[in-house]
């Protein structure tokens, strides 16, 4: 049961962090100036959720967090607040500590302070509540809620009293009867839908037969709660309302009937034409409230008691306050259908696809063609292929995940380091490999973070450079072939080369009489041990974040490019693989054995003419390529492999590209162009310097994949391959 | 292997002699095998599979002892040399050379063996712990177990022998860079 309890829970809390992703976009939106109906109710709705699982699972401070937070949210959506910049700059804040509180209520950090946001939040309700007269009445309709708020029990706020359940009054619900008469005159259709009693335990649910028909654009009228029993009586699970809806007469008879294709057998439907009600359905304005068979309730002006007693959402609640159903959530019925997976079993699906792959490679290298037409291997390789595209594509993510949490850690940076930069984010859709998305927090928060710090002035600094006071940074993804560019880019100073020079000589990361390129000073920012800050702050300067940045991404397979212009702005661009299961590789051989070179690195390759490699000082090698000297290195030498029996020009030299520019590798022959599964070599051992991984080829036999960057990098070091700590 | 069914006749009455010297004693299954002139064992419950020696395809920059990497179903793991993990001489290669492919805490290896020789049972309290004598590293022999061997000549000859249990948790191929990490 418990364990039951705790899987339920982890999928509120999957949600939770949805609901927040999408508030965090509406606010960030209505922040932005775009205030519209739509917007609003999407962030109501995500806050809304989260109290509502958060009161179902026990997590009070959430939920009493997200009750506030969702009664501002509310008065804003029905307009009686209006979202000043002010209300909505309020609203991200309180977001901030909503997410805390859900990350608390995960365990995974401690319960925020709230008492601050929250006065801050109740301040604004009175505010809004005194403005605008005309909310008053509603505002105070809610306050019972409020006051309600902090039951021990941890149960829902719900604006009904016992006595409305008792049958004795309904108070609240003749708000809006004119509402109701209004589209009643404009209705082609009246329909009365009871539902039998027993309709949820047969597994019909009312609210979806309503949704539908709000989608076809039909309206509550009227709700009939004279059935509903006293409180102690009350089974939770049993239908006690009857509906009104009226249809636009655009919709025909057999539409209407459809919808009501799944109510349980005894339920009640009348339909019936024109714009009179049937006759056993009160009118509503006549007798407002007090018949117990005339609560009509304007669905789209108060929250409905119990249309959704029988919610899905886990709750513990016989009663509990949803907002009616809006035109947005019916959209949302419409919306693809998703299903949640472990991603768990996807890896192992790609796994397997993998195996795949390798099995039809050896079928093909053991059989001849003839015989692989009449097996119909190809058609077999094709599918194949196109399983495995699939495969990766149900691991490609937007990019957006990534992106979600930069807003809120902007906002943290502005207000601890008192610069205002406004954020612009695009490319957001751009999908890639879940690993990636993984991977590139860490870095991605180092790049934002140098950015703020170190990029962007003070406003009063950028205001006397003539700029604009607000800074701006720019997020941006895009997909080329097969990398994604991920771009970080500040209009801040620019990389002030000559303090970076001066400081690397400082440090004795470069050498005093070194004379470096712009480009090559740009790039010491991220040589280990490197920073410039004059303090070091909570934020960055202790001269590791770009060093992160850089193994990071190294170790994604990606690199790093930075430019700069003084006074201008600095871009940081991440170009990185799109995936990190799959690798078009040039296969090669070398002393009988075959090793993949990453394609993305091939610049060319040649096979050397006689004199073409000459041989320069301390036993290196120089290739001539059309007048261009290309460092090459053996690569039987740097892997300490008998040196191979051949000559120079029965080799052939590869010409890769690197951070330190093009190298020439000599191998043996060339063997192969194809796309090979990357298994790495943590799995069972651990990461070899100069390895990017393994794979299994055709023939079964295991090929290994090079890191051209570590390779060539730990070519030109002193001691080169130093593992460390292997005494043996 | 298919020959250990008869040839456990000998080591179960040996191992039962010590069952019953204490009752209710815990038993457990070795893998021996002979490397040089020496019989290791293993717990049987870490084996996966015993391989024919198959070159593995050599990686760069480890330590000579590991071999390379060979393609186990689908999975890249590394293959041990043990005679050199041990300090000795690499062992010369014959027809029954082979792999012992173990888990060790999750991660897969494969370790180089002369000849695989036996499975059989031994008592819990018949494990006397190694002596601190080795001079490389003593920590990698769990403890010492006499059993009686199969003798070629006579099966009814008994005959004992010392089989050193090996831990293989320390001599997991990651295991020195753990230590350093």
């Amino acid at each position: 049961m418990s364990d039951d309890l705790d899987d339920i829970q982890a999928i509120f809390f999957e949600e939770c962090n949805e609901g927040l992703a999408v508030a965090e976009e509406g606010l960030s939106t209505m922040a932005d100036g775009d205030t519209s109906a739509d917007v609003i109710a999407g962030v109501f709705r995500a806050v809304h959720s989260i109290k509502g699982g958060a009161g179902a699972f026990g997590h009070e401070r959430l939920q009493s967090f997200s009750h506030i937070f969702e009664n501002l949210l509310d008065e804003v959506r029905a307009g009686r607040i209006e979202p000043t910049a002010h209300i909505c700059k309020n609203m991200l804040l309180a977001f901030d500590v909503l997410s805390d509180h859900v990350q608390a209520a995960q365990g995974h950090a401690e319960v925020p302070d709230d008492a601050a946001m929250l006065a801050t939040l109740e301040a604004l309700l009175v505010e809004g509540a005194g403005d605008t007269p005309a909310a008053e009445t509603t505002a105070e309709a809610s306050t019972p809620a409020v006051e309600g708020e902090a039951d021990e029990f941890g149960f829902m706020p719900v604006v009904v009293d016992i006595e409305d359940l008792d049958g004795e009054s309904d108070p609240f619900m003749d708000l809006g009867d004119g509402d109701a008469e209004e589209s009643t005159a404009a209705a082609g259709w009246s329909i009365r839908f009871a539902p039998s009693r027993d309709a949820m335990a047969n597994g019909s649910e009312p609210l979806l037969v309503l949704r539908e028909l709000e989608r076809m654009g039909g309206e509550v009228v009227a709700v009939e709660t004279a059935s509903l029993p006293p409180l102690r009586e009350l089974d939770p699970e049993g239908a006690y309302f009857a509906w009104s809806i009226t249809m636009p007469a655009s919709v025909t008879r057999s539409d209407i009937e459809e919808a009501f294709d799944f109510v349980a057998p005894d339920s009640v439907v009348d339909i019936v034409e024109g714009e009179t009600m049937p006759s056993h359905d009160s009118e509503p304005a006549e007798r407002p409230g007090a018949e117990p068979e005339a609560e009509d309730q304007p669905v789209s002006a108060a929250p409905s008691p119990s249309v959704a007693a029988a919610e899905s959402e886990p709750s513990a609640l016989p009663v509990k306050a949803v907002p009616a159903a809006s035109p947005a959530e019916a959209k949302a019925l419409e919306a693809p259908q998703n299903i949640r997976v472990d991603v768990s079993k996807l890896d192992m699906l790609l796994n397997l696809v993998g195996e795949l792959v390798i099995r039809n490679s050896i079928l093909a290298d053991r059989l001849s063609s003839a015989d692989q037409q009449r097996v119909e291997l190809p058609e077999l390789a094709r599918l194949t292929r196109e399983i495995q595209d699939n495969v990766m594509a149900l691991r490609a993510q937007p990019i957006r995940q990534a992106f979600s949490r930069v807003p809120r850690m902007l906002r943290e940076l502005c207000s601890a380091t008192n610069k205002d930069v406004a954020l612009e984010v695009s490319g957001e859709a751009t999908e890639v490999d879940k690993s990636v998305i993984e991977k590139i927090g860490e870095p991605l928060t180092h790049m934002i973070r140098n950015a703020v710090d170190h990029g962007i002035e003070s406003s009063e600094e950028r205001v006397a450079k003539g700029k604009p006071a607000q800074g701006n940074l720019k997020l941006s993804a895009e997909q080329r072939g097969a990398r994604i560019f991920l771009r970080v880019a500040d209009d801040g100073r620019g990389i002030d080369r000559e303090r970076v020079l001066a400081k690397a000589v400082e440090k004795g990361i470069v050498a005093a009489d070194a004379t470096l390129s712009d480009e090559e000073i740009d790039n010491l920012i991220c040589a280990p041990g490197f920073s410039t800050a004059e303090t070091i702050s909570s934020i960055s300067g202790r001269g590791v974040g770009m060093d992160v940045v850089r193994s990071n991404v190294e170790a994604l397979g990606g690199r790093i490019e930075i430019t700069s212009a003084p006074g201008k702005g600095t871009t940081f661009t991440m170009i990185l693989p799109l995936t990190l299961a799959i690798l078009d590789g040039m296969v090669v051989r070398l002393c009988g054995q075959r090793y993949v070179l990453p394609l993305s690195n091939v610049v060319e390759t040649v096979q050397p003419e006689p004199g073409q490699m000459r041989p320069v000082a301390n036993s290196s090698e120089v290739i001539d390529m059309r007048g261009t000297y290309v460092p090459v290195k053996r690569l039987s030498e740097l892997f300490q492999l008998p040196p191979a029996d051949r000559e120079d020009e029965d080799s052939v030299v590869i010409i890769v590209e690197t951070d330190a520019g093009n190298v020439g590798l000599m191998v043996d022959t060339i063997e192969d162009r194809r796309e090979v599964v990357i298994k790495s070599l943590d799995q069972n051992l651990y990461p070899i310097r100069g390895l990017g991984g393994a794979t299994i080829l055709g023939d079964g036999s295991i090929a290994l994949i090079l890191d051209i960057e570590a390779l060539v990098a730990s070519a030109n070091s002193p001691n080169k391959f130093v593992l460390k700590g292997m005494a043996a | 292997m298919n020959a250990t069914d008869t040839a456990d006749l000998n080591t179960m009455t040996a191992a039962s002699v010590q069952a019953t010297e204490t009752v209710d004693d815990a038993e457990r299954k070795i893998v021996t095998f002979l490397l040089g002139k020496q019989t290791f064992g293993i717990d049987m419950s870490a084996l996966i599979e015993i391989r024919e020696w198959e070159d593995p395809t050599p990686l760069p920059s480890v330590p000579a002892y590991i071999k390379g990497v060979t393609n186990l179903r689908g999975h890249v793991v590394p293959v041990v040399g043990l005679a050199e993990r041990l300090g000795w001489e690499p062992s010369v290669l014959h027809a029954r050379s082979c792999i012992l492919v173990v888990n060790i805490e999750g991660k897969h290896a494969g370790f180089l063996v002369d000849e695989v020789a036996d499975i059989v049972s031994v008592a819990d309290s018949a494990i006397q712990p190694a002596p601190e004598v080795e001079v490389t590293e003593t920590s990698v022999i769990r403890g010492l177990v006499e059993i009686g061997q199969r003798s070629k000549e006579s099966a009814d000859q008994k005959d004992q022998t010392m089989v050193s249990l090996l831990d293989l948790d320390k001599l997991s191929p990651t295991r020195n860079l753990d230590l350093a990490a």
